[in-house]
């Protein structure tokens, strides 16, 4: 065990994100296929005859006649984007920039307004997301503690993230206070948390 | 058991005390003595440790919010398949036949008879209620992590039931679940 064991890279396909020899069994195959032939084309060696086919029949701008030049083409391609290893191996990055990815990882900013509630009738209103907006923390809690007239503090959230917490219940009037004080965040992109669950503040 | 995770199902993130985290690292480098070389880097002793605790006393390992490990009450810590898949060598490996990859990848445990047709493949020293990849017939990659409820040897000799149980498999929750917040 002396030399570290290297990590693998596996190819994920950005459309079903399963790794490229499972997208047969993915949930959208038919949409993995473009992808499939460009990346992992030694997988699924049949996919080009199919694909051959459907082009000779939609004909679209490309007036190749079926078969052998679309093959031509495809496996030229190839060698550029996956490097083929001695046992069968793919050798490539995963890819996260990917756009499915990143939509899934970068929401849209919001702002999620929740309520805990401690020693039964205290409770502290702690508001997420407003870093989003490019508002500064600092600022905003002290133009929070002064409209509340309580503690506003910004704390570490559990993963590394900020947020504010106000002591007393602001539930009430926190969604106007916000919209108001800063006019780049839209109403709607303010949510509670209630029972566990997000909902929007409006509507 | 993530066929409907969501982050949603997360009800409390801490970052745990020291010995804690002491305590997760014993437990995993004792499972998986081959990771032990890469542990380091995976679970980093500066950057904070956080497990996060889940519905159906699920807990789940996460660095720079990336879930690298579970495990379910107090039971072996498991890494996630996209851990897996790079560091393929570190879990006993099952193998099924192709017939079943459908039915794994729809959460179904796995059954005896899938592991000793002709597609499938047994580790003969694999224990029960051992953590184990389940590889596919003609696959290279895993495809679902598993608890096994028999040894390979019963698994062999019953030949009927549920061999394996499917704890983490491709394209279920907590595989879409790439990053908490």
């Amino acid at each position: 065990m002396a030399a570290k064991p290297v990590p693998l890279q596996v190819l994920y396909c950005p459309v079903c994100s399963l790794p490229a020899e499972y997208c047969e069994y993915g949930p959208d195959f038919e949409k993995c296929k473009p992808w499939l032939i460009k990346n992992a084309l030694h997988l699924y060696p049949d996919l080009v005859k199919e694909a051959a086919e459907k082009t000779a029949e939609q004909l679209e701008g490309m007036k190749v006649s079926p078969d052998a030049k679309t093959k031509g083409s495809t496996s030229e391609s190839k060698p550029e984007e996956v490097k083929k290893l001695p046992g069968g191996k793919v050798k490539k990055k995963v890819r996260f920039d990917d756009s499915i990815h990143t939509m899934s990882i970068e929401e849209k900013p919001e702002v999620v307004v929740e309520k805990i509630v401690r020693n039964k009738r205290k409770c502290v209103t702690i508001i997420k997301g407003l870093e989003m907006f490019g508002v500064k923390l600092s600022d905003a809690s002290k133009k929070l503690g002064k409209k509340f007239a309580s503690g506003a503090s910004v704390v570490k959230g559990p993963t590394e993230k900020e947020q504010i917490d106000v002591q007393g219940d602001i539930m009430y009037d926190i969604v106007e206070f916000i919209t108001e004080t800063w006019n780049n965040i839209p109403e709607s992109a303010i949510y509670f948390v209630e029972e566990g669950r997000k909902v929007p503040a409006v509507g | 058991m993530f066929k409907k995770f969501t982050s949603e199902e997360i009800s409390a993130q801490n970052q745990v005390k020291a010995s804690v985290q002491r305590k997760i690292r014993q437990s995993i480098s004792e499972e998986y003595p081959d990771l032990e070389p890469i542990l380091e880097e995976l679970l980093p002793k500066k950057s904070p440790l956080i497990v996060a605790k889940c519905q159906n006393h699920v807990n789940l390992v996460v660095v720079n919010n990336v879930p690298l490990f579970f495990n379910v009450r107090d039971g072996p810590y498991m890494p996630t398949l996209r851990l897996l898949h790079q560091y393929p060598d570190i879990m006993k490996k099952l193998r099924v036949d192709r017939g079943a990859i459908k039915f794994v990848l729809s959460g179904a445990n796995i059954m005896c008879p899938g592991l000793t047709s002709a597609g499938g493949a047994l580790d003969e020293d694999v224990p029960a209620e051992a953590p184990v990849a389940i590889m596919a017939e003609g696959k290279e990659h895993a495809l679902a992590i598993g608890f096994t409820k028999m040894s390979a040897k019963d698994i062999k000799t019953i030949n009927k039931g549920i061999g394996v149980d499917n704890m983490h498999y491709l394209n279920d929750g907590l595989w879409k679940t790439l990053h908490l917040d």
